[in-house]
């Protein structure tokens, strides 16, 4: 190729690069700016910066919006949830890791199994469930689902990573007399940490970004996490669009920065979650 | 002891396995039970119907019309997925400068919520306070602008669009780990043999991502028959317009706790679970079937 060639396209590659790049900064940026503008300004300004920055959006949004509420509800389901199943898949994959033991590999099967269930199927189910047990109006109606939910994908991902570690590490420990938890809290949840991370990662966006199971669990603010939160504000007060947006930003900004800082993990455990999944 | 040593490993996995049997194994054969009968929700008035509740599933036309639309929505997406998704790939692969932004930003709706992309764009596409009809206008293209999600040709094409920003940065993430794994050695020697840039692409290099097109089209398959947070949030749960949106999601859930948002007078709990369990069943076959035919594609290139 002639060296004008190579140049030509090179720039038709960023040229496509950079316009989707565009397509992709935009809604976002615009979030950002409608969070700060009042009411009249959006009609009066549908695409320009803020006439006047209304920083107030965010503190009323923090009381009328409920993101006072619901942003720490949010916080607690998402953390929860994770290390629950983190922890819960880790604990299942080492379980599960030496198939040439009775039940393992049926077992195995079972939780992969779970990822084909809809949510959409078994919601009534778990609202009949969870009425039944009591815990409508408690953060648990979210945690204990979302625990399990995020089984089938840990089990799936942790448990070749179990398998390949050297078993000698923990037959040594064994014969110094260590109890079979303690090797696999001092040696085999170290060594799984990149599995860990992963899917710790891909089973937090989904909690966090989750709406289905808290729209038809949750009803009040007090229980409920922000994607439903802002749905249900806005059901009442449809013209607040400077509130909305605010909430939204709010709802999405933790995970975005996240995202920035840890973008190299976020990358493996987001291709390992596509691929497998 | 021996029984110990031998199943030691269960109790590591029994603390799951009890999380996992209450919360998805026992909903699901929950479902499946009551399916089979006619019950609103709450009260005790519960008979068995048998099949009834599918029977009549499979003979109304709203179901119809729900599937209908997943179907149009999924075939949108994935060839979106497979031409712009792989398109972009394919630039990033090359390493040109700048690639780590791009890619960072190319990723970055992935982990936004479709609630927040529902929102979003509802104001973007809002004929009052949007800015899509203004710029259109501006850019002397005013015969375009309209208002896009209560316009009954329209509303469906802009959820669509809606969705696949949002999951525009998996067929990236997808195609371009396929394509690492496609050996640099393979394409030279291709465009020494005097193939151009298009037909060493075409002819050496996507059938190697036949992996990548797989997992995609199975992964796009099950968010888009599973939709439903986008067209909740710019629909409502009608599908409005006149139900020009509706899909499998929206019905179910509207089937079984009522239209209106107070009152519950016309839901139809077992109906709607009957649906879910009619729409997870023909899922799992397409699915199986879908597997199936691209793993024989990949076996034969």
């Amino acid at each position: 190729m002639t060296r004008r060639a190579v140049r030509a396209s090179d720039v038709a590659r960023h040229g496509l690069l950079a316009g989707a790049c565009v397509v992709v900064l935009v809604p976002i940026v615009y979030m950002v700016i409608a969070s700060f503008k009042s009411v009249p300004d959006f009609f009066t300004n549908p695409y320009g910066l803020p006439s006047r920055w209304v920083w107030e959006n965010y503190t009323r949004a923090w009381n009328e919006a409920k993101i006072g509420i619901t942003l720490p509800n949010s916080i607690i389901v998402t953390a929860v949830s994770v290390l629950g199943s983190t922890f819960l898949s880790a604990m299942a994959a080492y379980g599960l890791s030496r198939r040439e033991r009775p039940l393992a590999m049926a077992l195995y099967l079972l939780f992969i199994g779970g990822m084909l269930v809809p949510v959409q199927m078994i919601v009534l189910p778990l609202f009949i469930l969870l009425r039944t047990l009591g815990l409508f109006g408690t953060l648990f109606a979210l945690i204990l689902p979302y625990i399990a939910l995020g089984l089938p994908l840990g089990v799936l991902i942790l448990t070749p990573i179990a398998a390949t570690l050297p078993r000698d590490l923990s037959d040594a420990a064994r014969i110094d007399g260590a109890r079979e938890w303690r090797i696999f809290l001092h040696i085999i949840l170290p060594l799984m940490r990149p599995g860990l991370a992963a899917v710790a990662i891909l089973n937090g966006v989904w909690m966090w970004n989750e709406f289905f199971i808290p729209l038809v669990v949750a009803f009040k603010p007090q229980s409920q996490t922000m994607p439903v939160g802002i749905v249900a504000f806005i059901g009442t007060y449809s013209t607040e669009w400077g509130l909305v947006f605010a909430s939204v930003v709010v709802a999405t900004a933790p995970l975005i920065l996240a995202y920035l800082l840890m973008t190299r993990q976020f990358v493996a455990g987001l291709t390992a979650g596509a691929v497998r999944g | 002891m021996a029984w110990r040593r031998r199943y030691d490993h269960v109790w590591f996995v029994l603390p799951g396995l009890l999380f996992f049997a209450v919360f998805i194994v026992y909903p699901t054969v929950s479902a499946f039970g009551l399916s089979l009968f006619d019950w609103k929700g709450i009260g005790r008035d519960v008979h068995f119907v048998g099949l009834a509740n599918f029977a009549e599933a499979l003979s109304s036309w709203p179901f119809y019309r729900a599937a209908l639309n997943n179907l149009i929505f999924f075939v949108a997406i994935l060839i979106f997925q497979h031409t712009v998704g792989l398109l972009l790939a394919v630039q990033l692969n090359a390493r040109p400068r700048f690639m780590e932004f791009y890619r960072t930003v190319l990723f970055m709706p992935v982990i936004i919520s479709l609630v927040a992309t529902g929102f979003i764009w509802t104001l973007m596409l809002s004929p009052n306070i949007g800015f899509i009809n203004p710029v259109l206008r501006d850019l002397g293209l005013g015969f375009l602008a309209r208002a896009w999600l209560s316009d009954t040709t329209w509303a469906l094409p802009a959820v669509i669009v809606v969705q696949a920003w949002n999951l525009l940065g998996w067929s990236i993430i997808i195609y371009l780990s396929g394509l690492q794994n496609v050996p640099q050695e393979l394409r030279q020697a291709a465009e020494l043999d005097g193939a151009t840039a298009w037909q060493g692409f075409w002819h050496v290099v996507f059938p190697l991502l036949s992996p990548s097109f797989t997992a995609l089209t199975v992964l796009t398959f099950i968010q888009i028959f599973r939709v439903f947070d986008v067209v909740y949030v710019l629909a409502g749960p009608l599908g409005a317009p006149a139900g020009r949106t509706d899909v499998l999601g929206t019905l179910v859930y509207r089937t079984a706790f009522g239209a209106g948002a107070m009152t519950s007078a016309d839901a139809r709990m077992s109906y709607a679970i009957a649906m879910s369990v009619l729409i997870f069943i023909l899922m799992a076959a397409i699915c199986a079937g879908l597997v199936h035919t691209l793993r024989k594609r990949e076996a034969a290139v």
